[in-house]
């Protein structure tokens, strides 16, 4: 097979199934596994959307503890009502109620149609779907009124029965009663304490009533059914009024700042006071904390810089030099309410309106281990924020959220296999079991991850080891398959819990070794999860260290797979879908990933958490951003992400995922600046210019969160964020070697090209003393 | 100097008295010589009150005499500057012990006499109804060197260009602008300054009496939301009355401004928007260090927020309708209300049905029934946590001050809650057993503390007592927090209230007689600063008739009730009990070995002046009172709210208090009970002796302490009286218990009884300004025993109850003395 059909392949069971994998065969023993250089690893996104409708039954299981559910790759028994899981090999039952199925009535998890298939289990929602908006109040007056604006706007995307509650928080936090229909009723918390779970929970009154000091008992006076917690979250049907009003009432916080401070924001005693509210009444409940940040915190517990504006917010150089006031507390009590949030099954989202860090670096996990958005944007009034934040609440065609919620996800193996971790946005459920393999990969040693929020997007990188020691042959009949089964169960919007079961099976090579194992690498899958390994190391080891090791598995990866002559570069080849791989790598080393000093923490942050939460094809599209070149006559194409492709009579179109970028090519420019497209007998010049931008508006309606928008002409102050994605081949260093045309533009960098980083890669691959 | 005979044309009768004084003709602008004071030894002592002895056994005291004016102040001819009536000070503002002042402290000790002033600065709730002349023009002249103010008993010299200050002897200049009026740009006659005719006047003070500009009014309504108090309906009530209330509250400066915590295991502040009048509430749960929700908005100008807390009063009892919260943290709740109002300071007024018992100051229930009538019961009596006795002297730094409305249905601790007002120039006000559901209670709290609200409260205040040198002020009682020797500071100084200065004497007083000036610096609720100055001036004498003869028994009990008082907390009750018994002993004593002849000859009489008939009864009665007596049956906060009140009730009050009036009803002559034409008074029938004697079994009797009122009734009582006064066929019909007595249409008779009721409850009669509207119980002699039993305590001649009866008493002391 070819490698175009073998992606097409590829290509259709990630339609199918949600799954790519680095090796689409297995090797059988760990000798040759760990030849591959590249782990074993299947990015998965559970939820992907279907055609095919949930089934409204519930699934057939195995017996406990290995609890598979059938699925295409089990043997059935029709005659003796029997089934034999390949997971645990026991033979099960078959359900009563699956007497009469045989060739010609097979269930439809048994069809290979439905190696993916979704359940509508009988099990409701103990509560519906939660939103606890928490609202910083230290913002300018437009900044807030926007923000009031998106929140009023926003009650009207969520399902009528949803409940909703508001915290808003300042110098101190409030949590409104919207139950409370008197007047106007919020709870105060000061805000620079630590309040512990108990607290938050005695102070609002919510612990049960026998537990309060001597609880009278009221003749005649009806005992409330409704949780205590009722009084501050309610149906968006029954609190709309109420609630519109507390948000239109808002005022920024009331505390005067001085000329030299910053306003006190206690980000950390906010977000508190919502995860313990939600703890109490709502654990393993749907629910999403939606944080609203208007800056940093500066008070309380994790607050991540001092009201003092002399004293700046912490950079990339100060952590490197551990010159950090707060970041390590800080990022501890994040670290700690995230966990804590993530095992009550709740979602954190974290919406960052400011021109300045709010501090997401330090708060990052509350969102990576829950599986919410981050959303960074400069200001509440930016579209950028709006339509991302409109986009969260999108519906399918049943008009039910596309989101999930209290997720879980656990992967089962065949013997053969181990999962040795998932790197997304997940923690552990700490689980053992048989497919729990020895060495770790991210969040390891364990079969079974929270994962609270998830999406239709969301994909998580699973990876896998082989467990057979290299040995004699096992006996085998025919083709051996490794199979994977993933078990995404998790809360739907619409009131029910839902497992997605998608399972997966893989040849696995003869012990001696198959030469299809090189031909079943898909080379984007791989950059994609050795991306995410790679980036995974970076956020606990140096950024040299991460290089290096980004540099040696290359190394070792093409030292296996190519074809050359020991110790001569020149006969250095690789297969076709080898080929990219260094590419790919060659970009990754250069990307806001691992290349931290030209942003701020909480940009790299932001950039590593979408990383970690898209799929192979996005992922790819922020380690390697397309460039498409315009010019008259000509259609649209693709060109190297290199500096030879600005061309004066061209327009570019950058995409990184976070940025699209039109550039206008200095005589493009120059025209736009006459302007000729406004004149007759110029329309084609005015089409060439409207071109990209509808491409760009095509690029940017389904993306998430919305990209930033940039157009900018040659020699503009904008053209630096184009040039610093390009490869250098032409750098003052090289001067006008290798044909480059002399119009190029020349770009002032010592980072080594791409050209010169191949030849390095092929000298080091080919001398084998790695 | 022009117009100098003029400037006592608006005095009466001032002719006469020009020749009473011997003045002649002579222009009172250059004072005599003869007008100052001669020292003692140049000039024969003048005559003083006479000493007059009677023998208590056989003239007894009359329960009418207590209504007696104290025996006159004797003065030189010519003590002071003008020949004014107003020129030394009613006893209704200041009283002494005894009306002539030993001339050594050796005088005093052997006398066994207490000297003490009993003060009372208002005699009014409000300025309206017992004015005092105001000096307006900011010319205030004082002693450079004791900073006393200029008086009528000063002296000028030097053509009226200096004065001579009558406390230390000092010679100052007279200020410029004394002859001045700045208005008019003209010279004005000195002789028309109140300050030189009145010995009681209220001085408009300049600038250099602000530290800073004065405070506007402030309430801070600290209300109980508790389970307790809402379902006993004090919420409800305490909003509606603040509600009806607030167009009494003083507000002509358009200034005052109020703000509103509810307290239950939680703190809930209000905010009032402006542009919506609409209330929001803000819950505080966190106690352990009380803060602010917000930075400001907690307290609201009442003039501009007027329909905001309309609001938010008319929607206070719905919002709290249905806790469940039985929890108060009240000590919490008031360092919150501190941190509200003490940038401005004033009242925090807290209403509270509960005992606190989370958060600061925390309380528990530590009466113990047992130990009720033992040697250990004052521990009850003392605070119980430190909170409080230190959070009062934070709010005096701060000028707020806190009154206490208290409800509890069980224990309360009252003793711990009382120092917060006791600190700080507040009030203690117990209701106990108080629930809305009775009308009656109801309607007397609703009165009072509307009363209470409307009160011309002063702010900011403070008080100092400068005398004469050689005399010194010792010891000072009342709810104030002493903040150096001699300065009493109060952050709201209340109109219902009285002080004891106790003064020593530690010279010998070589002048005929001395003077005390009380000055009280204030900011009226109007936002004025002013000082209201009292000046009393007393001979002095060598003589102990002297000093027994111008005793003052009234002014004596007053100061023995504060010391009982003092005692019972640190000593106990039986210490307390003691003390009266001994000092009364002593006092008989020392009258016998003094004042009497040493042999009289046949039975041994209990010789005592005619002055001081009532005070064995007086000292009986307080050692019988609810606040000291000896029982095992009296609940702590009952116990303790009296103590209150025997330390904060002004003479007039606290003389009812301790011995209360008896009026027999059935048998009033014909001209009681309605209005005297001749005064507009409605006339009182006479009081009797509190002896159950005295009551008919056929009679109709009003007991009053003015706490409580009974109307007793015999129980033969005729249908036709119970007919008359109740509208009821016979006494068998007649409910016992708190009531209010029905209007009887057609009965002459009931009008009286309800006119002798209300008179009795008229306090502007007594010069006294009080809230306090008694609850009247109807009694039966043959109805509910412990109703009569309480009505029967306030019989003090009797012997009951394990205690002695007056008869026994004067037996025994005739004993003591006769024995010494
Ligand atoms: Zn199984
Ligand atoms: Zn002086």
């Amino acid at each position: 097979m070819d490698m175009e059909a073998q992606k097409d392949q590829w290509l259709a069971q990630e339609e199918q199934d949600g799954v790519r994998l680095s090796w689409n065969v297995f090797p059988s023993n760990r000798i040759e596994s760990s030849r591959l250089v590249v782990p074993i690893g299947v990015l998965y996104t559970p939820l992907k959307e279907k055609e095919q409708p949930p089934v409204q039954y519930e699934p057939v299981t195995c017996k406990s503890p290995c609890r598979a559910v059938l699925n295409p790759y089990c043997q059935v028994d029709a005659r003796a009502k029997l089934w034999i899981c390949p997971f645990c090999l026991q033979r099960n039952m078959l359900p009563p109620h699956y007497k009469d199925i045989g060739p010609n009535a097979w269930p439809l998890e048994l069809s290979p149609g439905y190696s993916t298939i979704e359940y509508k289990l009988a099990r409701p929602a103990p509560a519906p779907p939660i939103f606890l908006f928490v609202v910083d109040t230290c913002q300018e007056e437009d900044s807030l009124k926007a923000l009031k604006d998106s929140l009023i706007m926003s009650l009207s995307l969520l399902p009528p029965h949803a409940l909703v509650g508001l915290i808003t928080y300042g110098t101190m936090t409030h949590i409104h009663e919207l139950g409370y229909t008197e007047c106007a009723k919020s709870y105060v918390f000061r805000g620079n304490k630590e309040y512990t779970a108990k607290q938050v929970q005695e102070m609002l009154g919510l612990l049960a009533p026998g537990l309060r000091p001597q609880q009278p008992m009221v003749p005649g006076r009806p005992q409330a059914h409704l949780p205590p917690s009722s009084r501050f979250l309610l149906p968006v049907q029954n609190c709309e009024f109420q609630l519109t009003n507390a948000l239109e009432q808002l005022q920024k916080d009331p505390w005067p700042v001085a000329n030299d401070k910053r306003p006190l924001r206690c980000t950390g005693v906010a977000l508190s006071v919502a995860v313990g509210l939600l703890e109490t009444s709502f654990a393993n409940t749907g629910a999403r904390i939606m944080l609203f940040s208007g800056g940093p915190s500066t008070e309380g517990p994790g607050m991540v810089v001092g009201p003092e504006l002399r004293e700046p917010i912490r950079s990339h150089h100060d952590i490197e030099r551990d010159h950090i006031k707060y970041y390590k507390k800080a990022t501890k009590f994040y670290d700690n309410m995230a966990r804590r949030t993530a095992h009550n099954g709740h979602i954190i989202d974290i919406f960052a309106g400011c021109l300045d860090q709010v501090g997401l670096l330090e708060m990052k996990s509350l969102a990576n281990f829950t599986g919410g958005h981050m959303i960074l944007t400069d200001s509440f009034t930016s579209s950028m924020f709006r339509q991302s934040f409109v986009k969260i609440f999108d519906k399918d065609g049943e008009d039910n959220l596309l989101m999930g919620f209290n997720a879980s996800l656990e992967v089962l193996t065949t013997k053969e296999l181990k999962v040795t971790g998932l790197i997304g946005h997940a923690v552990s459920m700490n689980k053992k079991s048989t497919s729990v393999g020895e060495t770790e990969v991210g969040i390891g040693n364990t079969c079974s991850w929270k994962m609270c929020g998830i999406t239709p997007t969301t994909s998580v990188a699973t990876y896998f080891e082989i467990a057979s020691q290299a040995g004699p042959a096992q006996p085998q009949q025919g083709q051996q398959k490794g199979l994977i089964q993933f078990l995404t169960y998790y809360q739907h919007s619409s009131g029910h819990f839902h497992l997605r079961v998608t399972t997966i099976g893989k040849d696995i090579t003869t012990p001696t070794g198959d030469p299809s194992i090189a031909h079943s690498f898909d080379q984007e899958t791989a950059a994609v999860l050795m991306t995410r390994i790679a980036v995974f190391k970076a956020e606990v080891d140096d950024g040299p260290d991460v290089l290096r090791w980004v540099d040696r598995m290359l190394i070792r990866l093409c030292s296996r797979f190519a074809d050359y002559r020991k110790d001569d570069p020149t006969s250095f080849r690789l297969d076709k879908n080898f080929t990219l791989y260094p590419q790919f790598m060659f970009h990754l080393r250069r990307s806001q990933f691992l290349q931290v000093f030209n942003n701020s923490p909480d940009e790299t942050a932001f950039y590593r958490h979408v990383l970690n939460r898209e799929d192979v094809s996005n992922s790819l599209i922020m380690i390697q951003p397309t460039l498409d070149s315009y010019t008259f006559d000509e259609p649209p194409r693709p060109v190297l992400l290199d500096s030879t492709s600005i061309q004066p009579n061209t327009i570019l179109l950058l995409d990184t995922f976070f940025h699209i970028l039109i550039f206008h090519g200095e005589t493009i420019a120059e025209w736009k600046k006459i302007g000729y497209q406004d004149q007759e007998g110029y329309e084609n010049f005015k089409e060439l210019l409207e071109l990209p931008k509808e491409d760009a508006k095509e690029l940017i309606s389904d993306r998430f969160p919305l990209p930033r928008f940039i157009v900018c002409d040659a020699g503009g102050s904008q053209a630096r964020f184009l040039l610093s994605k390009l490869n250098p081949s032409t750098t003052h260093t090289t001067g006008g070697y290798g044909g480059v045309p002399q119009n190029a533009q020349t770009i002032f960098t010592d980072d080594v090209s791409l050209q010169t980083f191949m030849e390095s890669l092929m000298k080091l691959a080919v001398t084998g003393t790695h | 100097s022009p117009g100098a005979m003029g400037g006592y044309d608006h005095v009466g009768g001032m002719t006469q008295q020009f020749g009473q004084m011997g003045m002649g003709g002579q222009a009172p602008m250059q004072p005599a010589p003869q007008m100052m004071p001669q020292p003692m030894g140049n000039q024969q002592a003048q005559g003083l009150n006479p000493l007059v002895t009677i023998d208590l056994m056989h003239t007894p005291f009359n329960a009418s005499e207590l209504d007696l004016a104290p025996p006159s102040i004797i003065l030189p001819p010519n003590a002071a500057l003008t020949p004014s009536p107003n020129s030394n000070c009613p006893p209704q503002y200041m009283r002494s012990t005894i009306n002539a002042v030993p001339a050594t402290n050796s005088l005093l000790k052997r006398s066994k006499l207490p000297f003490a002033l009993i003060i009372q600065p208002y005699t009014s709730l409000h300025d309206a109804e017992d004015p005092v002349p105001l000096v307006s023009d900011t010319v205030i002249s004082r002693c450079r060197r004791c900073r006393s103010y200029i008086n009528p008993f000063a002296t000028f010299l030097d053509h009226g260009n200096r004065w001579r200050c009558n406390m230390c002897n000092l010679t100052n200049d007279v200020p410029q602008a004394f002859d001045w009026d700045a208005q008019t740009q003209k010279t004005v006659d000195r002789w028309q300054r109140a300050e030189l005719n009145y010995s009681v006047v209220e001085f408009i003070a300049p600038q250099e009496y602000m530290v800073r500009p004065p405070q506007p009014l402030v309430y801070l309504f600290v209300l109980d939301v508790s389970f307790a108090a809402v379902q006993s309906g004090l919420l409800a009530t305490a909003a509606r009355t603040i509600l009806e209330s607030l167009d009494r509250i003083p507000n002509a400066d358009k200034r005052t401004r109020l703000g509103f915590l509810c307290v239950d295991t939680s703190l809930h502040y209000f905010s009032i928007s402006r542009e919506t009048n609409e209330p929001s509430m803000m819950v505080v749960s966190d106690l352990e260090e009380p803060f602010l929700p917000i930075p400001g908005d907690l307290l609201v100008p009442l003039a501009d927020c007027r329909e905001g807390i309309e609001n938010l009063l008319g929607k206070m009892q719905d919002m709290f309708q249905n806790t469940q919260n039985n929890g108060s943290c009240m000590g919490s709740a008031l360092q919150a209300g501190h941190k509200i109002i003490s940038a401005i300071g004033g009242k925090m007024v807290v209403l509270t049905a509960s005992i606190p018992n989370v958060g600061a100051g925390k309380l528990e229930m530590r009466e113990d029934k047992k130990i009720l009538g033992t040697s250990k019961e004052n521990t009850l009596l003392q605070t119980a946590n430190s909170f409080y006795k230190s959070f009062a002297v934070e709010c005096s730094k701060n000028q707020v001050s806190v009154d206490m409305f208290l409800f509890a249905n069980g224990y309360q601790d009252v003793a711990s809650l009382s120092n917060l007002p006791r600190y700080t120039g507040g009030q203690t006000w117990h209701y106990p057993g108080w629930n809305a559901s009775r009308s009656e209670d109801a309607i007397k709290f609703a009165r009072e503390f509307s009363d209470h609200l409307s009160a011309e409260i002063a702010l900011e205040a403070v008080m100092r007592v400068r005398a004469t040198t050689g005399l010194r002020m010792q010891t000072f009682y009342g709810n104030f927090f002493n903040r150096s020797s001699d300065l009493c500071a109060f952050p709201a100084f209340p109109r219902d209230q009285g002080y004891v200065v106790e003064v020593a004497i530690d010279e010998t007083l070589g002048n005929k007689f001395v003077c005390m000036q009380t000055a009280v610096l204030h900011t009226t609720c109007n936002g004025e600063r002013r000082i209201r100055v009292m000046t009393l001036a007393l001979p002095t004498t060598q003589n102990i008739a002297d000093l027994y003869a111008s005793a003052d028994q009234v002014a004596i009990t007053t100061y023995y009730a504060h010391k009982a008082v003092e005692k019972s907390l640190s000593g106990g009750l039986e210490a307390a009990r003691e003390a009266l018994q001994s000092k009364i002993q002593e006092l008989l004593i020392t009258y016998k070995k003094e004042c009497t002849a040493s042999h009289m000859g046949g039975s041994s009489p209990l010789s005592f002046a005619a002055n001081l008939r009532g005070l064995v009864v007086l000292f009986l009665a307080l050692m019988k009172h609810v606040g000291l007596r000896k029982s095992s049956q009296i609940p702590t906060d009952l116990r303790s709210a009296a103590l209150a009140l025997l330390s904060t009730l002004p003479a007039p009050l606290l003389m009812q208090y301790i011995y209360p009036r008896l009026y027999s009803l059935h048998d009033m002559p014909d001209n009681c009970g309605v209005i005297d034409p001749a005064t507009g008074e409605i006339t009182m029938p006479p009081p009797m002796n509190l002896s159950s004697e005295r009551l008919h079994p056929y009679g109709l009797y009003l007991i009053d302490d003015g706490q409580t009122q009974f109307l007793w009734i015999g129980a033969q009582a005729v249908p036709q009286l119970i007919e008359d006064v109740f509208g009821l066929p016979d006494i068998n019909h007649l409910k016992v218990g708190k009531t209010s007595l029905p209007a009887i249409e057609g009965s002459e008779f009931n009008e009286k009884v309800r006119n002798v009721i209300a008179k009795s409850r008229d306090h502007k009669s007594k010069k006294v300004g009080t809230i306090t509207v008694p609850h009247l119980y109807i009694v039966r002699q043959d109805g509910e025993p412990s109703l009569r039993l309480w009505a029967m305590t306030m019989l003090i001649e009797d012997r009951a109850d394990g205690s002695v009866g007056l008869t026994q008493f004067l037996g025994s002391l005739r004993e003591k003395v006769g024995s010494s």
